[in-house]
């Protein structure tokens, strides 16, 4: 490498004293990002890469125990005053955190959040601030900066507030910005315009940037070098290419054997999730922290593992790395201890028509004259939100669909109406040719046992208070006739279906990890013996080997059990390896449906091929392939005239698409788009997903 | 924003005309008979009952009530039974003094509360915030009676640095008639801030833990401009509704703490008009009170919502 090392980090250890002993969430970590480089740093939850975000910006609190060094343009930042490390900040480094929807502060203007640093560290005046403001802001790509100044951060949509935060990280020039899941938090289609932006800058900018996600795909778009980080613990290292086409450690290896795959000919095999749970930070062992889950471990794994070179840079935290570059990642068999079961009971579910009505809230609204009993009436017509507009869909017994949407799509709504919680305003849901909304008392009850639901987050949906037994023995009390005494087997025999030790029966939910939680969710959904699951985003709350796992149980029980799911999700990658058919969902509506192979593949509905483009694949052949990007920040901006989807689509015809509702064109039995484009002219686009690659 | 203050506005209205009713019901109801207390302990029935004739307290209650409810809305509290002379200038008088003695504490209140509620919040756990608790806990924990006769008995009494109770008069200079307020405002600050301290220290401490906070902390912004700038102005919220509940407080402190420094304010108006069973006098007092009392709230609200850009500004901007 000839460029000089911008930012390098050597040893940095941070430790906290907690009452289990002492937490290293960092040991040992040294790496460099040169000026003009992007390195990125990859690891789940709990791997300690958000630490060192805050390390390398001098923000942990005083409770944390750093020792080694960091180096930012030959000066030691850790032998710093507290005031002169203020000073690097926001002028020589600068941060984008996570979650920009609560990084700006709501009770201050855009303009003086953007303009602060400069009025801080440059001693600009509040108007020259405030035109370096404008000129950083219509470099982030934001329409109208100058009205953005006196704009408040609830006005503005996700994807603007993260430019907002983009653009106050490069006023001040700096040389490296840390980017902390810049795009975690964002829909698929506007975290790729965030990327194209953040790639954009890098070239113009010449800046080092150090790029922190769990997201490989993301990784392989915008890094020149990759840093694993597991417990701490740096276990692989190298450039994006060798890391991500050769995987080295085992840990990289499993993660990205765990992802899904989106590919029309992959989809439903089996995915390599990664066994075992993370290790407690209190108690690491002295050899490889990953040995506990790795299949290729041995007794020599237990001994300090030093970063083994593989040359170019490249080098793993393994000793067997170089005999295992060939090995892939092995697939674990379906268990088949358990047996099938017969159906209890056929059942299908079908929606038609169904519509949902929210009125938004706030002093907004028209003041309007109107009568009522006969008398003038002041009536307050507030705006009102078709969160599910029109939609029908059928799922025959045994069928899983997939139905997928960004955030604001209604899918969360229409998983609600389905089973009831929620009452309609306008449609119908129909369960084994009865219609659910007339369903009361017994009936109702007997509707609640055959279609249950899992939950997005196993945290909040469990009781703190009630242990695992309790709260699998609940649903079993409620729902079925067990008799009392046989309660404990059966919820016994509940856990075994869902893969959790038996020993975890006295266990609280805060001893379990994220996926253990999720399988309660599960158990307790399957305690009744359903035929329909609504999944609602069941895996999006989980790192993705955990995600795997949950994948893998939710297809080996529906095997098993001859179950039908809604399963819905804002990934179409996790969607489309579950699925038998996918509707896609845009602000309310249905715009297309299908079995999985026909919505991967053309012809498309715009959206879908949006959607399709914008995901980030972790493959290096393919990190600028063709993306259709859309207009706007707004996932779900809507219009309430023509088709909902004319404000963003990249493939608008004319007035007719802001106008007409679009009709429902049958490209194929089974596979409907809801457009205005002529199916000949969609047919001809071509497929955006990647050509399939004969994997070794 | 307008549509939402004429809202409150006619809320407040049907608020007074509801509590009107229920202070004049309870007046009558309240034992002995002003006939017997105008006319004194010697009066004869024939006496008793020519000033009942006068007074119109034979009439049935809603022809007292409409008399007098017409006669507010006329701007006429009524005649002071006792004192003989129109409730509205007497009321207002003591009004007058009420207020500078209230608005004094509560300014004091305010900004004492306030800074001490940050100051606790910034040196979570430290000595600094464990003083500030015990502090603000011994004001809250004694009623203000206690405190007044304490304060009295050390600055009047001993140091005699402070007179121990009224108002002084116009002949006084400013100096002098300041000294009067300094002992029933100190005492009303004192049994009050917990309230206004508390609550900021724990607002302020969510607050500072907000990625909004950390990141003005990465921007390199000092320590002072962040709590200053980024996080009281959002901590700030929860301790303005906590202020105008303290509105409520401080005239029920007032009332006290006026009988106690023989301060001739509003609330020893209404303890001297309940002894003597002057009921013009009461209603009108009470009715003013509740006026006071609504309004602060409405002003609370509408601060709320000019500190709160959410409520201020609710368009998108696209």
């Amino acid at each position: 490498m000839s460029q000089s090392a911008l930012l390098s980090v050597s040893n940095l250890t941070v430790a906290y004293e907690t009452r289990k002993g002492r937490l290293k969430a960092l040991d040992g970590v040294s790496f460099s990002v040169s000026t003009g480089e992007t390195l990125a740093l990859v690891g789940e939850s709990g791997s300690g890469k958000s630490t060192i975000a805050l390390a390398t910006m001098g923000l942990l609190g005083p409770e944390a125990a750093i020792s080694g060094s960091i180096s930012f343009e030959g000066r030691d930042l850790a032998g710093l005053s507290a005031e002169d490390r203020r000073k690097v900040r926001g002028r020589d480094i600068s941060v984008v955190f996570q979650d920009p929807f609560t990084s700006l502060n709501p009770s201050l203007p855009i303009g003086l959040q953007v303009a602060e640093p400069l009025i801080q560290h440059l001693g600009l005046s509040r108007n020259e601030a405030m035109k370096r403001a404008i000129a950083a802001l219509t470099e982030v790509g934001l329409p109208h900066p100058e009205r953005l100044l006196t704009a408040y951060p609830h006005q503005l949509s996700g994807g603007m507030q993260q430019r907002v935060l983009i653009a106050t990280a490069l006023v001040c020039d700096p040389t490296l910005v840390v980017l902390d899941e810049p795009t975690t938090a964002l829909d698929v289609t506007v975290e790729a315009r965030i990327l194209d932006l953040l790639d954009e800058i890098r070239r113009s900018r010449q800046i080092g940037m150090l790029f922190i996600t769990h997201n490989l795909g993301v990784v392989n778009r915008i890094a020149d070098r990759v840093c694993v980080i597991y417990a701490g613990r740096i276990v692989e290292i190298g450039a994006k290419n060798d890391v991500l086409n050769a995987p080295s450690h085992p840990y990289t290896k499993g993660l990205l054997a765990s992802l899904p795959r989106l590919s029309a000919r992959d989809h439903q095999q089996r995915l390599a999730p990664i066994g075992g749970r993370f290790p407690d930070l209190t108690a690491l062992p002295q050899g490889c922290a990953f040995a506990p889950r790795c299949p290729f471990a041995e007794a020599k794994c237990n001994e300090p593992q030093p970063l083994h070179p593989l040359g170019d840079g490249h080098a793993a935290r393994c000793w067997k790395a170089e005999a295992l570059r060939q090995t892939p990642w092995p697939v674990p068999e379906a268990p088949k201890t358990i047996a099938a079961r017969a159906p209890a009971m056929q059942g299908e579910l079908a929606v038609r028509d169904l519509s949902k009505i929210y009125a938004l809230g706030g002093s907004g609204g028209a003041i309007r004259w109107t009568r009522r009993f006969g008398l003038p009436w002041l009536k307050i017509e507030r705006p009102i939100l078709r969160a599910v507009d029109g939609v029908s869909f059928a799922i025959p017994a045994g069928e899983v669909l997939g139905l997928v949407g960004e955030s604001g799509s209604g899918k969360s709504t229409l998983a609600r109406l389905a089973i009831r919680l929620i009452e309609p305003n306008g449609g119908d849901v129909v369960f084994n040719d009865k219609s659910v909304n007339k369903l009361r008392g017994k009936a109702l009850k007997s509707f609640r046992q055959a279609v249950q639901i899992i939950f997005q987050n196993p945290d909040s949906s469990l009781n703190p208070r009630r242990t695992v037994g309790e709260a699998i023995a609940r649903a079993v009390t409620l729902h079925t006739s067990v008799p009392g005494k046989d309660r404990h087997n059966h919820v016994e025999n509940l856990m075994d279906r869902v893969g959790l030790p038996r020993s975890y029966y006295d266990r609280y939910p805060h001893q379990l990890s994220g996926g253990e939680k999720q399988r309660i969710g599960i158990a307790r959904a399957l305690a009744t013996d359903p035929v329909l699951v609504v999944c609602d985003e069941p895996v999006s709350a989980l790192d993705v080997s955990v995600q795997a796992t949950v994948l893998n149980l939710l297809s080996d029980l529906r095997d098993q059990l001859s179950l039908s799911y809604l399963f819905i999700s804002h990934d179409l990658s996790v969607v489309a390896h579950i699925a038998d058919r996918i509707a896609v969902m845009y602000a309310g509506k249905i715009v297309e449906v299908g079995s999985t192979t026909a919505v991967l593949e053309p012809p498309y509905h715009p959206y879908t091929e949006a959607l399709l483009a914008a995901i980030p694949l972790p493959d290096p052949a393919l990190a600028n392939r063709h993306r259709t990007v859309l207009k706007s920040d707004v996932a779900n901006a809507r219009a309430d005239t023509g088709c909902p989807f004319h404000p963003r689509c990249s493939r608008k015809l004319g007035t007719i698409c802001e106008t007409v509702t679009p009709p429902v064109v049958e490209a194929a039995p089974g596979h409907n788009i809801v457009c205005h484009i002529p199916l000949k002219d969609l047919e001809r686009v071509p497929s955006v997903l990647p050509p399939e690659r004969v994997t070794s | 924003m307008i549509g939402y203050i004429v809202q409150r506005l006619f809320a407040i209205l049907v608020i007074l005309v509801v509590m009107s009713m229920l202070i004049f019901g309870v007046t009558q109801i309240l034992p002995g008979n002003v006939a017997y207390v105008i006319a004194g302990q010697f009066a004869t029935p024939d006496v008793v009952h020519a000033i009942e004739l006068k007074l119109g307290l034979n009439d049935p209650i809603y022809v007292q009530y409409w008399r007098w409810a017409s006669g507010i809305l006329r701007g006429d509290l009524g005649q002071s039974l006792v004192m003989e002379r129109p409730v509205g200038p007497i009321i207002a008088d003591a009004l007058g003094a009420s207020a500078i003695l209230a608005s004094c504490s509560f300014v004091f209140v305010a900004t004492i509360g306030i800074t001490l509620g940050v100051i606790a919040a910034v040196r979570q756990n430290k000595a600094v915030d464990h003083g500030i608790s015990i502090f603000t806990y011994v004001g809250i924990s004694v009623p203000e009676f206690f405190w007044g006769i304490v304060l009295v008995i050390v600055f009047a009494r001993y140091l005699d640095w402070l007179p121990p109770g009224g108002r002084g008069d116009a002949s006084d200079s400013l100096l002098t008639r300041i000294s009067y307020l300094v002992l029933p405002t100190a005492t009303l600050t004192f049994t009050l801030i917990a309230h206004v301290s508390r609550m900021t220290r724990s607002s302020m401490i969510e607050t500072l833990r907000t990625q909004y906070v950390r990141n003005a902390r990465a921007k390199g912004l000092p320590e002072r401009v962040v709590i200053w700038r980024h996080a009281l102005r959002n901590a700030l919220l929860p301790t303005i509704t906590v202020l105008a509940v303290d509105i409520g407080w401080l005239i029920g402190g007032i009332v006290v703490v006026e009988t106690v420094f023989s301060y001739p304010g509003l609330g020893r108006l209404m303890i001297y008009a309940l002894e003597r069973h002057d009921l013009p006098l009461i209603q009108g007092s009470i009715l003013i009170i509740t006026a006071i009392y609504c309004s602060a709230n409405l002003l609370a609200d509408l601060l709320y919502a000019f500190v709160n850009p959410k409520i201020r500004y609710g368009n998108a901007v696209r």
